[in-house]
Order: structure tokens, then C-alpha cells, then sequence
């Protein structure tokens, strides 16, 4: 059934006019993603006004985060500006300054809390959807500061999915009117195809390279703890999450790309197979190996993605946010 | 045989069509590796005569001795940060520069720290080790005789120890470290404070063991000098980082541009610079015990210019120049050369309003505080132009016509059953 609606979609695309990559990405995968995030984190703070407990607060938090993960790899305008996607999701954070930001903001009952504008202030670490994942999921963060601080955190998610989703609609539009005169962002089409299908292959790298690398470790050093989200056990569906996202805007920019499909749907199923919702199997060979089985397969997919999506759109990756190191 | 012919006679109707005395690709990648040579051969002399001032605070520890020390270590900066550019695009010193310019790091893993720095992190167990003060101990289910501290125990045993990323034994940052200690200012004024009697032998030594720190400054100095000297060596004449950016000048100009790009765009105007500013975190600045980050994100954004003008100055103020991308770029597409122009001038610039303000007494770390307005401004502005100044260098890649020439090899372009597996 999935597989028939699958060749329906790719048809409906097919009969699209030549050079609708881009609008199709923008008005079919985009747009619709921001708007799912900005609706799915209202609710969220609506839900934090009603209850903060964290047993109560939990499937809200978690609809948030699969929202966000259908744009997380959006590394660009709106959710680049004022480094917004970082303050949504601050990971990997090496040196654990979440943490020991929140510890700190806690210990001192920081006042912040109490106002949106001085909120917007506090450092990422102690901000998005890790600090929330702390808020619920670490049992040592109880009480009414602890609250106070659930609130103003779905508070911040809100507004900074709304500010996104609000700059979208002025951002959209120089993607759709690439190479126009009076269009100073994007001088050509081929810009506007080059930005997303950057976003594209950085998205697929950060999958295999950081949530799927950083618990892997090395063989003789694996670091579960590593994993991201493992507290509120979503490393896995993080993976799934992405993947699928990535896949709606591969097949929007290039919907007959046979092998670039045949390829996610072998790393999705690789996924699925999983059965390790925190990634804290790493550690032993079976579990480990399965990881990097599917850590191959994205790297894979990433080549075949350059080849063929890269090909139908005549562009190669341009410079983005995650080329340092 | 047609095809060929067609093909010349579409490259010489090419050619006809440029100036004149347009640059050759073969030419602007011999100056950038002249270039790159003249800066790894500064960065290693200078680290020479940090070495050398090592030697006499060792020696005659003192104020004074530990002042020229500091002061060798920060000219040592002014090449070795223009020389960043080089590293992405070239492998080579991609995979080198972890040895020598690792940041952050976790300093307790070498001495003595403050009691708020904590001990051993979840993340890190040996964030605390203090090998100054500890001879023998485990690491990774290995015993280590730490009894001699060597290069050779710095770089291969104690530098990324137990495969922890801050733990930073070696480069630029840990002899820092030995010369400045920690900067317990926050994002108040003021650099690290270590005393000259940290290194005294004898009675007047402070903080325990002066005679193993100062092994480890000595071996962590002459570890630095011996890594400089391998790649100064690899740019020189008959060096293969030179050889792998001028045998096929379409890939070396390749490697020019992404070094440019990535440096301004995902490594200095993103990772180094405004996510400093959104943690609010003093330790988030790159030279963060002396203070000097101010110059070491300046040198990095005048490398980036000096690449695309062809043109580095030296130390003693003499000049290395050649035929360069710039003119490239211009024989192609005037406006853009001269957009690009403008917008490194304009980073350069926007740079040098920290430097400046740095100077004037408010450090870096001051500037990330949280609700330091005009320190944000003088930050934003920076990143700003370096964002600006990518999109162009973006737009000098398909203007030469580079899109698709990857110069790291991908498996399916190499192996084109890679895709199948």
C-alpha cells in the first residue's frame, strides 16, 4: 500500500512542469514542515501552562520533536538567523553545558523565567528542546522553579517556531524567484537548487557523522551516553525521523531518481530493524554492528544522492553550516 | 580524433576571448602554495623563538622571562592563524592541524586547576588528571609511566587520551595553558594569572611539582616546533601538499575556494564565533587563557583574504605575491571579483573593530557576555561579512566553473559500485 501510495506521489510529481524542484520543495515539504512545528510547539506551551508536571507534559514534548525533525536539517535562512535551530535544539554539546547552565540557573532561581524578553537571553545550552528533555526526563529537576522553568522554556520553543515560520514568508519567495531581477539573494535558479540540495547532503552527514558516529565511538571505546536524546529514549527515532525528511526533499527536487529512493528505503528499513530506541546497544558486537550497518548504508546513500539527485539538479554541495570541525 | 578537435578548437576561441595577461589556474596555484609555504615557514620561526624564550624561563624563571615567553607565544600566532585556510581542502593539514591548534580543551587533564572547574565530566574521566602532579596512572586499562614527560608521551599517549576530543595535550592551546593557567575572570576583565614561580625549582616553587610542569612546557613546545617543521616542509619545493594542490590546478583551485569557505562560513563565523555568543561562555573564545582571540579571528579572516588576493606579508614586513585567484575570477566575471573584493574588506575590517576594541581593554570574553549590546554588535558584524563574503566565494566556484570537482575522492565517484553495496 505505502509503496503504491509512494508511485502515485512520484507520478503526481512527474506531470509537474520541468524546474518545479524548487517550489515543490518549498510549498509541498518546507513550508507545511514549519507549519507543523509552529502548531505542534503552541501546543506544547499551551499543555505547559495547563499541567508542567513531566508525566502530563511528555506527549506533547515528544510531538514537538518529531515535528521539529521534519526541518531539523533546515540549516538555513529563518532557522539560521540569530542561530534560532540551535537555540530549538543545542546538540551535541560536548561539553555539557546544558547541564551545568540549568544546574546554575536553578541553584540562583534565575529570574529570567519569570520574562519571555529576559528568556530569550539565556544561553542555548539552557534553552530548546534538550533543556525541556532535562526538565522531563531527569528526576533530579523537580518543584515549582523547576516548573517555572518547563513553562518559560515551551514558552521560547513557541516563539522561536513562530518567528521561523513568519520568516519564512518572506524568505520563501526569493527561493521561488531565483534569478529574477531584484532578487540579490539568490542570483540564479541554480542557487536556489545548490541551497537546498546543501541542506540535503549536510542533513544526511549529520545523521551518519554525529547521531549515529558519536555513540558508535570506537570499537573499544563506544559512548552510549553519547546518543542524542538518549534520555527521553528518541535516539533512534531521530534517525528515523530524519531520513524521512531528508527523503520528502530528495524526491521533491528530484522525483525520478530511482536509486536515490531505493536507497532510503534501504536505510529506512535498516532503522526500522533496529529495535534499540537509545542507541545504548553499541557496546556489544551485535548491537554495534547493526549501527554501523546502518551508518554505511547513509554514507552510501549520501553518494548516490550526489550522483543522482545532484546530477538532476546540475548543482554539487555548497558551504554549510557544519563544515567546521 | 573529431571530438579532440572540437575540443581545442573550443578552448583556443576560449582563451582568444580572455585578456591578454589573464592568470593561468597553473599559476595561481604555485602562489598559493608560495604562499602557504612563506606562512608554515614564519608560523615554524616563530615557534622557534617561543621555543628559545622557553628555554630561558625554564631556566631563570622570573617575570621577566615569563612576560618574553608570552609575548613569543602571541607573535607565534600572527602566521600560524593566517595559515588556517590552508586546512580545509587539504587534507594533509586537515588531518595534521588536530596536533597543533586543538581547541577546546579540558586543561586539568595536564595541572592544576581552580575548585570550580569540577573534576571528571561523564563525558570525559581524565578531564581532571593532572599528569603534572601524576607520574603514574590508567588510562584505558593501560598503566602509564608518566615519570618522563616526553613529546613523544604528549603526542601519542596524553593528546586525544582515551579518544576524548578536549583532551588537548598538545599544540598551540596547551603550551598556553602552561604559560597563562586558567582565565577565572568569566566574562569579567582580565587573562589567566600563573605565577613565574609555578615553574621555580626549590623552596619557592607554588602549586607542587615545578620541575615536571616545566618538562611539560619544554616537551610540549618542542613537540609544537617538530610539527611546524613537518609541514613547512610538506609546502616547500618537492613537498606533497604542494603536489597535491598544483598537479591538477583545477582541483588545487577547488582546494582554495572551500578553504576559503569553510573557514569564513562554518568554522569561524559559525563555530567560533556566534555560538560563542549564543552559550554566553567565556571558555567558548579560541585563545581563551591569554586573552588573544581578538587577533587569532582576525589572522584567520586576513588568511581568507590573502588567498584570494595572492598576497601574504610576512613578519619582517616583506611581501610573497603572485598571479591569483582574484584575477582568475575577474578575467571571468569583473563584478563579482570586485563584490568579493569588497566583501573580504569588509570582514577584514569588521574583524578589526574587535582587534580594536580588544586592544582599547574590553577582551573577547567580555564582549560574549550576556546583555553586552555593543560587544554582540562588534561580534554579529563579523559574522554578518563572513556569511556575505561566502555566498560570493560560492559564486567564484561556479564561475570557474569548479562545481563538481571534489577534491576528497567519494566512494561512488571512484567506485561507482560503491552505490550498490
Amino acid at each position: 500500500m505505502l509503496t503504491l501510495l509512494r508511485a502515485a506521489a512520484a507520478l503526481a510529481l512527474l506531470a509537474l512542469p520541468a524546474r518545479a524542484d524548487v517550489a515543490t520543495a518549498v510549498e509541498q515539504v518546507i513550508l507545511p514542515g514549519y507549519a507543523g512545528f509552529t502548531e505542534a510547539a503552541r501546543a506544547l506551551e499551551t499543555a505547559a501552562e495547563a499541567d508542567c508536571r513531566p508525566e502530563a507534559l511528555r506527549p506533547a514534548y515528544h510531538a514537538a520533536f518529531d515535528a521539529w525533525m521534519a526541518v531539523s536539517h533546515l540549516r538555513f535562512g529563518p532557522a539560521e538567523e540569530g542561530g534560532r535551530s540551535l537555540a530549538i535544539a543545542f546538540w551535541p554539546d560536548p561539553k555539557g553545558s546544558g547541564a551545568k547552565t540549568m544546574a546554575r540557573m536553578i541553584a540562583a532561581e534565575d529570574p529570567a523565567v519569570e520574562d519571555p524578553a529576559a528568556f530569550a537571553e539565556v544561553s542555548i545550552a539552557a534553552r530548546g528542546l534538550f533543556a525541556l528533555e532535562r526538565l522531563l526526563y531527569d528526576p533530579a529537576l523537580t518543584g515549582d522553579y523547576a516548573c517555572a522553568l518547563t513553562r518559560a522554556t515551551a514558552t521560547d520553543l513557541a516563539r522561536l517556531a513562530a518567528e521561523i515560520e513568519a520568516g519564512w514568508a518572506e524568505f520563501a519567495p526569493l527561493l521561488l524567484t531565483a534569478g529574477q531581477p531584484g532578487n540579490a539573494r539568490f542570483l540564479t535558479e541554480t542557487e536556489a537548487r545548490q541551497a537546498l540540495f546543501t541542506q540535503l547532503m549536510a542533513g544526511l552527514e549529520f545523521t551518519a557523522d554525529q547521531r549515529l558516529a558519536r555513540p558508535l565511538g570506537t570499537f573499544d571505546r563506544p559512548r552510549p551516553e553519547r546518543a542524542e536524546a538518549r534520555l527521553s529514549e528518541r535516539s533512534l527515532r531521530n534517525v528515523q525521523l530524519s531520513l524521512a525528511a531528508l527523503e520528502r526533499l530528495a524526491r521533491a527536487l528530484a522525483p525520478d531518481s530511482p536509486q536515490t529512493e531505493a536507497g532510503f528505503e534501504a536505510a529506512g528499513r535498516l532503522a526500522a530493524e533496529l529495535d534499540d530506541p537509545a542507541l545504548a546497544r553499541v557496546g556489544d558486537v551485535q548491537g554495534r554492528l547493526k549501527v554501523e550497518i546502518l551508518q554505511q548504508r547513509i554514507h552510501a546513500l549520501r553518494d548516490t544522492v550526489t550522483t543522482d539527485v545532484g546530477a538532476a539538479l546540475g548543482v554539487s554541495t555548497g558551504f554549510n553550516a557544519a563544515d567546521g570541525d | 580524433m573529431k571530438n579532440r578537435l572540437l575540443a581545442s578548437l573550443l578552448s583556443a576561441t576560449a582563451l582568444c576571448a580572455q585578456p591578454l595577461l589573464a592568470a593561468e589556474p597553473a599559476e595561481v596555484v604555485g602562489t598559493y602554495a608560495d604562499i602557504a609555504a612563506a606562512t608554515y615557514a614564519d608560523s615554524l620561526s616563530t615557534a622557534k623563538a617561543l621555543q628559545s624564550a622557553v628555554d630561558m624561563l625554564i631556566a631563570m624563571p622570573g617575570e621577566d622571562t615569563l612576560q618574553a615567553a608570552k609575548t613569543a607565544w602571541l607573535a607565534a600566532r600572527v602566521p600560524y592563524q593566517q595559515s588556517e585556510v590552508f586546512r580545509f581542502g587539504n587534507p594533509i593539514v586537515d588531518d595534521w592541524e588536530g596536533k597543533v591548534n586543538a581547541w577546546p580543551l579540558d586543561e586539568g587533564l595536564i595541572d592544576y586547576v581552580d575548585a570550580s572547574y569540577g573534576g571528571a565530566t561523564e563525558e570525559n574521566e581524565f578531564a581532571a588528571l593532572n599528569v603534572v602532579a601524576t607520574p603514574k596512572f590508567t588510562l584505558s586499562g593501560s598503566e602509564i609511566d608518566a615519570t618522563e614527560i616526553t613529546p613523544a608521551l604528549i603526542g601519542e599517549t596524553l593528546h586525544e587520551a582515551d579518544g576524548i576530543e578536549s583532551n588537548v595535550a598538545s599544540g598551540y592551546h596547551a603550551v598556553e595553558f602552561m604559560l597563562w593557567g586558567q582565565d577565572l575572570n568569566g566574562t569579567g576583565p582580565g587573562a589567566g594569572a600563573r605565577p613565574y614561580t609555578d615553574y621555580l625549582t626549590g623552596d619557592g616553587c607554588t602549586n607542587g611539582h615545578c620541575d615536571r610542569r616545566a618538562a611539560y612546557l619544554k616537551a610540549a613546545t618542542d613537540l609544537l616546533v617538530s610539527d611546524l617543521d613537518y609541514m613547512a616542509k610538506a609546502w616547500a619545493e618537492g613537498g606533497e601538499a604542494r603536489a597535491a594542490v598544483t598537479a591538477d590546478p583545477a582541483a588545487g583551485l577547488s582546494a582554495m575556494l572551500t578553504g576559503m569557505g569553510s573557514l569564513s562560513y562554518g568554522e569561524q563565523a559559525g563555530e567560533r564565533m556566534k555560538l560563542g555568543l549564543m552559550l554566553n561562555d567565556p571558555e567558548e573564545e579560541h585563545d581563551c587563557f591569554s586573552d588573544n582571540t581578538h587577533n587569532s579571528h582576525y589572522y584567520d579572516g586576513l588568511g581568507v583574504q590573502n588567498v584570494y588576493l595572492g598576497s601574504y606579508t610576512r613578519p619582517d614586513g616583506s611581501v610573497v605575491s603572485g598571479p591569483s585567484l582574484s584575477e582568475l575570477v575577474a578575467a571571468k566575471d569583473a563584478t563579482l571579483d570586485e563584490t568579493l573584493k569588497a566583501e573580504l574588506a569588509a570582514s577584514v575590517e569588521a574583524l578589526g573593530a574587535i582587534k580594536a576594541k580588544a586592544e582599547s581593554g574590553t577582551a573577547y570574553d567580555q564582549m560574549l557576555a550576556a546583555g553586552n549590546a555593543e560587544g554582540e554588535a562588534l561580534i554579529m558584524g563579523a559574522v554578518d561579512a563572513l556569511v556575505t563574503q561566502t555566498a560570493s566565494i560560492e559564486r567564484a566556484v561556479t564561475a570557474l566553473g569548479l562545481n563538481g570537482i571534489a577534491f576528497e575522492g567519494s566512494d561512488s565517484l571512484d567506485n561507482p559500485n560503491a552505490v550498490f553495496q
